[in-house]
């Protein structure tokens, strides 16, 4: 028998593998496909809005009310386990410090507070007085470097400073034949020393001023550094900019995570969905996996349900409006979706902040507050208390809520 | 003031204006078309979708069946485009009196409606998703019919004729000389101008808005009673046939397949104010019953849209205001001249979208013996502008075209396989347009994703193409963005939802919309 | 196009209208994890990627098939297996396909190469003669015109002994049987051409303390599926059904035949649409041995006193074993031996799917999805690699020129159980 079976490869569920095989647990990760990092920006943001702007996270994170995720962890744990994260990834793959957010130019030129990124991407920080050369790929759809580098001029860093952009594009196919390739298919072709040579030669020929070389981050997949390469061509700075998914550096961070995971031993099971669970003495025994061919049953002392949230389907809304959570029928902070449905868009939706709510130690409670099973715990998007999108919270989240069960199972937990 | 000067104004870009101008234009009127927003963006936007048989008013109005048969054919020939031959079939389900099918099969009969009666084995075979306890099915010749296409082809055809066709033009005055209507005064709302048409005619064309445009020419105010209906577009097509129930009709009895998507329709509520048009929660659930009782697990489909329309019923004093359905959906004209003692005005209501050439013909008609004129109508005789070829509109022209153009050309709308070359020619022609404009006419963000993948990139390329500038097109953005929203929130369950998850995680998470600099006046056309 | 083509069509396009797999196409939220997954789509832009001819053109289907670029899609299942939502996208394409061959005509390549029995049983007795033809490069260039299967295309070794003959020459076992009965389901290349594998199979159940059955058994008709042809691979696969069954109604398949076994387990009902009871007994009965031997592991009843194999070993995960959903097994089981180091190659596929990697318009990008594997092969162990899946292995042996194993072959090693031959 296992001692945990993770489930759900979003950046909470890979965490909570890699925190439990590193104190030398023996983990299950069960997924149906391979989480939510590619449709992510490969950033870890802690907290990026509340609603307003947030520029020292670990503050804001320390002032939660007590309905959020955070509240119960505190600003130190979220520290401390965004901290392990990125020393786990090393500094090829995220760079930062929770105490302070970047503010990195978005795929439409609006600036999006984060706490950790990658390092092609902080020399887009928007700092007051900073100019950046916009430069677009014909061939790639998802970035209008026009959009970008017009609303870039047109906004004011953080600082009160203004801002300056300039835009080119370069026509440059990533392969021959092909009018409409995805940014992955750039990723690709730059994991080629050479075509991302000739890549920044083309970028260099028609980048106009600008502190800051802006580009689509497509700056190589499995090839880490390629930015720098692109650097050393240009002489200037670069900054690469997420694109919406398929998001190449969301892929370098869950590849990453992944093999690690893997190497430490852990056994990865894709391709089917947990439906439901077998109850054992004071908790769970084990968890059934539509297997092709049938049920197969997951047994562990442990289990951490990571699963996401309405975006997975993990929680679901049916056609009359009643919300539920499919797998465990855990309890959620609501039942009916109908009055926590805004009719205007641009706002809260309630809807969103609607999940399971948790003990200190992680584990869902029921309305009394009392724990649901005792060896259940969760991260991530299923938690209840965070419009996680609008207010840039879901990495850290993710992160910390994963540490968080983690240690409660190995018993590392202060 | 910009001044212009022509024969006939006419008020409104639904399938009623449209139809008229292009109608007295091909009589060789000076014709100029004005609609306060786009075209297409009331009543003829806002159906399901159906290019009716005539089957529908076999038993309940005889005199709508006949025109309806006729005009259908009509309509296949001239805007060939527009039109999907889908078939259609009235089926009985396991609780519906079967004894109504043969009134529906007499009603067929003398009204010269084709119908066939076919097993139910056949209609399985060929309808699977149909509930199997259907008891009797009736073939007849059902279209679906794209009510964009259809005015923006009569708008082409209009204006090759010489009609001039304004739209973002409000009217704010009809000006008189005496007893004759003299000029309408519009105001050019993207131009930011006053616009004055002189005129020795007026056709009231708007529809639901009909009585607040016969007010501002002194007349008595007509009274329009909208009757609002909701329908739901499915994410697929669950049906390839138009499926009506054979009953007498009544609410929620008809699903269409109309391009990628199945259309539930539709209830009929009075209404007070057509531009305030609910999509109440329990009309959703009261559509949803009604699609599972003609298609089993239609529940558990997929919805990806609601909107609500408003018929524009002119008041009639054989029926009661609170009963709509039962009033004539045949057309009413009014003659100001005898109503009001004003010359040169009618106002036109009621009607059907199939039927909106021959109502066009019997206006213009009316405007002829007013003017004393003899202007013979052509226009069931000519192909309107890019459906000459008579080709009719099938669901896999776009994956056919991709197919061979794929690899030449970006694909902006995934979903509705839009491709930039057809973005950017349409953006050219109209580059005053907004999203949804261009929307209605290519389909972009009107498949699965509601725009989720297509918006930021279609605000993008707009902005490249120099059309516009980032903040116009920021705020076109948040705009649709908007407007897209009204028909989602009501349907919001299902797979929708994780959907409209993932949207938010683009928009608000990765691209962070929200927090783009606003401009101080919201962009709002 | 033939009345009967249309017929036939048409049946199949009314079927996929009111299937399971047309349905699933509303899970589709358009999120791209299928397309980056997708291992044909980064190797030519011929192949418009899983999402566009799967859930996105399905909505545009209506009878006539207009987008002949589905026939790109290799049918090996990562699509499916990595959605997050569920969308049966692979299943989808299949069905797009069938579709279309029915309305075309399926060419004399397809059918040919889908008879894995016939070619088995029609090889055996002369098999010096038959691999010399097929080793003989004029004679390939002959069958790459006449027939469409590329010169170079992987072709099986035919053996001298086919696993049913050496069953019955074999002597008696001597050790007694502990754990009860299981049927073994062997696949057309354990009965025919790697015969060597099967009976390893075989010795390793019984050493850990089973009765084997083998019954007569023929081809389980996933080749015929993967070329559209789906009458003839729906009678296959039920015949398969009744043979497997008539060893009993009880007892534990276990098979070495990885894509065979997701064949039984779902993808004849998923795709063919067979829903006979006989069938959802053999699925739920039936597990892939590395499966099997994991499943006694978790539940402590598997015996591990495997003697130490020294050596780095390159292990590759079949698409149609991943498709199963059951993890990776083989290099999970692998990892118990001691000294053993397992490297996961970490690529999606080595291109062949079944067929798909002999037709010759599609070979080259069949050589092109694998090539990142065949490089990884060598770079890790140039003498010995596993894989749990014949086809697989014939591709990477013939791409690499690594040996190319099935991983019982090393546990029946680490179990000491000797060479087998």
């Amino acid at each position: 028998m296992r001692d945990a079976v993770v489930i759900g490869a979003g950046l909470a569920g890979l965490t909570a593998a890699l925190r439990l095989a590193r104190a030398g647990r023996s983990v299950t990760l069960v997924t149906k496909g391979p989480g939510g990092c590619q449709l992510s920006q490969g950033t870890v943001d802690i907290l990026g809005y509340t609603p307003d702007r947030v520029t020292r996270p670990l503050e804001a994170v320390a002032a939660v009310d007590q309905s959020h995720p955070y509240s119960g962890i505190g600003a130190d744990r979220v520290a401390e386990s965004v901290s392990w994260l990125r020393d786990e990834l090393g500094p090829e793959l995220l760079v930062g410090d929770p105490a302070g957010n970047f503010h990195l130019p978005t795929a439409v030129g609006a600036l999006r507070p984060t706490a950790l990124a990658q390092p092609g991407m902080v020399a887009g920080d928007a700092v007051g007085g900073r100019t950046y050369a916009v430069v677009g790929v014909r061939q790639l759809k998802d970035f209008p470097a026009d959009l970008v580098a017009g609303n870039l001029a047109r906004s004011k860093a953080p600082d009160g400073g203004s801002l300056g952009a300039t835009v080119a594009w370069v026509d440059l196919p990533a392969r021959r034949g092909e009018a409409d390739p995805t940014s992955l298919t750039y990723a690709r072709a730059m994991d080629d020393e050479a075509f991302a040579a000739k890549f920044a030669r083309a970028v260099a020929a028609v980048a106009g001023e600008g502190d800051v070389v802006a580009l689509p981050a497509v700056l190589g997949v499995r090839r880490l550094g390629v930015w720098r390469q692109v650097r050393d061509v240009l002489g200037r700075e670069v900054c690469e900019i997420p694109l919406p998914p398929p998001s190449v550096p969301g892929l370098r961070l869950y590849e990453a995570l992944l093999g690690m995971v893997r190497a430490a031993g852990v056994r990865f099971i894709q391709g089917n969905r947990i439906v439901g669970f077998t109850p054992g003495d004071g908790g769970i025994e084990s968890v059934t996996l539509a297997a092709a061919g049938g049920a197969r049953h997951l047994k562990a002392a442990s289990f951490i349900f990571a699963p996401g949230g309405f975006e997975s389907g993990a929680l679901d809304v049916d056609s009359h409006g009643r919300i539920s959570e499919p797998v465990f029928g855990l309890p959620l902070t609501a039942d009916d979706a109908a009055p926590l449905i805004p009719s205007v868009f641009w706002g809260p939706h309630e809807l969103f902040e609607v999940g399971v709510r948790t003990d200190d130690a992680g584990r869902p409670v029921d309305g009394s507050g009392a724990a649901v099973h005792d060896n259940l715990f969760v991260a991530g998007g299923i938690i209840a208390g965070a419009e996680r999108w609008r207010e840039k919270s879901g990495d850290g989240v993710a992160v910390a809520t994963a540490y968080r069960a983690a240690d409660q199972i190995t018993g590392g937990a202060r | 003031m910009k001044r212009l000067d022509t024969d006939v104004v006419i008020i409104g870009g639904g399938s009623t204006g449209l139809g008229v101008v292009r109608d007295a234009a091909m009589r060789g009127y000076r014709a100029v078309l004005v609609e306060r927003v786009d075209l297409g963006q009331g009543t003829t936007g806002r159906f399901h979708g159906l290019l009716h048989s005539g089957g529908r008013y076999v038993v309940s109005d005889p005199g709508s069946a006949t025109e309806c048969a006729e005009e259908n054919a009509i309509l296949r020939r001239i805007q060939a485009g527009a039109v999907e031959d889908t078939g259609g079939f009235f089926v009985t389900l396991a609780d519906d009196d079967p004894a109504y099918a043969d009134k529906f099969l007499a009603g067929a009969a003398a009204t010269g409606v084709p119908a066939t009666e076919i097993s139910v084995k056949e209609a399985l075979r060929r309808e699977p998703r149909l509930d199997p306890r259907i008891k009797r099915v009736i073939e007849v010749a059902d279209g679906s019919v794209d009510g964009w296409q259809l005015v923006w082809g009569a708008a082409r055809s209009a204006m090759a004729h010489g009609a001039q066709v304004l739209t973002y033009h409000r009217v704010t005055k009809i000006e008189r000389d005496g007893e004759r209507v003299a000029a309408v005064i519009c105001r050019d709302e993207k131009g930011g101008e006053d616009v004055r048409i002189d005129c020795t005619f007026v056709l009231n064309c708007a529809g639901p808005w009909a009585g607040q445009i016969s007010s501002m020419a002194g007349a008595r105010e007509v009274a329009v009673v909208p009757g609002r209906g909701i329908m739901i577009a499915m994410n697929h097509r669950l049906v390839n046939t138009v499926i009506n129930r054979c009953v007498y009709p009544t609410d929620g009895d008809i699903l269409v397949p109309v391009h990628t998507v199945s259309i539930i329709g539709t209830t009929d509520i009075h209404e007070t104010d057509p531009d305030h048009l609910p999509i109440p929660h329990a009309e959703v659930q009261q559509m949803l019953d009604a699609g599972e009782a003609m298609i089993p697990g239609f529940r558990k489909s997929r919805a990806l849209h609601a909107w609500a329309g408003s018929r524009p019923l002119i008041k009639d004093s054989r029926v009661s205001v609170d009963d709509t359905r039962h009033m004539s959906r045949g057309m009413a004209v009014i003659d100001h001249s005898q109503t009001d003692g004003l010359a040169g005005m009618l106002t036109i209501g009621g009607g059907k979208l199939t039927t909106y050439r021959l109502m066009a013909e019997h206006i213009v008609d009316a405007m002829n013996r007013q003017l004393g004129e003899e202007r013979p109508c052509t226009t069931a005789d000519e192909e309107v502008p890019g459906s000459e070829d008579r080709r009719l509109y099938t669901v896999t022209h776009r994956l056919h075209d991709r197919e061979a153009d794929r690899l030449d050309d970006q694909i902006i709308c995934e979903c509705e396989l839009m491709n930039r070359q057809m973005f950017v020619s349409l953006l050219n022609e109209q580059p005053d347009a907004t999203l949804d404009d261009l929307r209605r006419q290519l389909r972009l963000g009107m498949g699965p994703c509601q725009g989720g993948f297509c918006a930021a990139r279609a605000a993008g390329i707009a902005c490249s193409e120099q059309a516009i500038d980032a903040e116009r097109a920021s705020g076109l953005l948040r705009l649709f963005l908007k407007h897209r929203w009204i028909g989602i929130w009501p349907i919001l369950y299902g797979q929708q939802v994780r959907q409209t998850a993932l949207d938010h995680w683009i928009f608000n998470g990765t691209l962070d919309v929200e927090h783009l600099p606003q401009p101080e006046e919201e962009i709002v056309r | 196009m033939s009345k009967r083509q249309d017929e036939r069509a048409k049946e199949l396009r009314e079927r996929l209208n009111n299937e399971l797999q047309r349905m699933s196409l509303d899970m589709c939220v358009k999120c791209t994890i299928c397309e980056t997954s997708c291992p044909v789509a980064p190797v030519t832009p011929l192949f418009s990627g899983p999402k566009f001819v799967g859930p996105q053109a399905e909505r545009f289907r209506d009878g006539e098939s207009v987008d002949h670029s589905v026939d790109y899609c290799s049918s090996c299942g990562t699509c499916s297996v990595v959605c997050p939502q569920g969308v049966h996208v692979a299943e989808l394409n299949s069905l797009a396909r069938a579709v279309m061959k029915a309305e075309q005509g399926v060419p004399v390549r397809d059918q040919l190469i889908t008879q894995t029995v016939l070619m088995g049983k029609a090889m055996t007795p002369v098999a010096p003669i038959a691999n010399a033809v097929l080793d003989n490069k004029l004679a390939r260039i002959a069958m790459e015109k006449i027939v469409g299967v590329h010169r170079d295309a992987p072709m099986p070794t035919a053996r001298t002994q086919s696993l049913h003959s050496w069953l019955k020459k074999r002597p008696a076992r001597t050790k007694p049987a502990t754990r009860g009965s299981v049927v073994y389901f062997h696949g057309c290349a354990g009965g025919y051409f790697e015969v060597d594998a099967a009976k390893k199979a075989i010795e390793v159940l019984e050493h850990i303390g089973y009765d084997v059955i083998v019954p007569e058994q023929g081809c389980c008709g996933l080749a015929e599926q993967s070329n559209g042809l789906f009458e003839k691979a729906s009678a296959s696969v039920r015949k398969l059904d009744e043979q497997l069954r008539s060893a009993g109604t009880d007892l534990p398949i276990v098979s070495t035949a990885g894509s065979c076994t997701g064949m039984l387990k779902h993808e004849a009902h998923e795709i063919l649409g067979i829903h006979d009871p006989e069938l959802l007994d053999v699925g739920t009965r039936i597990r892939e041995i590395s499966e099997f031997l994991m499943e006694l592991y978790e539940a402590d009843e598997l015996p591990t006193d495997f003697r130490p194999i020294n050596m780095r070993l390159p292990y590759h995960a079949p698409c149609q074993v991943k498709s199963q959903g059951m993890g990776t097994p083989a290099y999970d089981l692998l990892r118990l031996i001691p000294g053993l180091e397992v490297i996961d190659s970490n690529v999606t596929c080595c291109g062949i799917a079944g067929t798909y990697g002999l037709k010759k318009e599609k070979y080259e990008i069949a050589q092109a999805v694998g090539k990142p594997l065949f490089d990884m092969i060598k770079d890790t162990n140039e003498g010995l690699a596993a894989c749990d899946t014949e086809t697989c292995r014939w591709q990477i042996e013939k791409s690499s020129g690594v040996t190319t194993v099935h991983p019982i072959v090393l546990i029946h090693q680490a179990y000491g159980l000797g060479d087998g031959e």
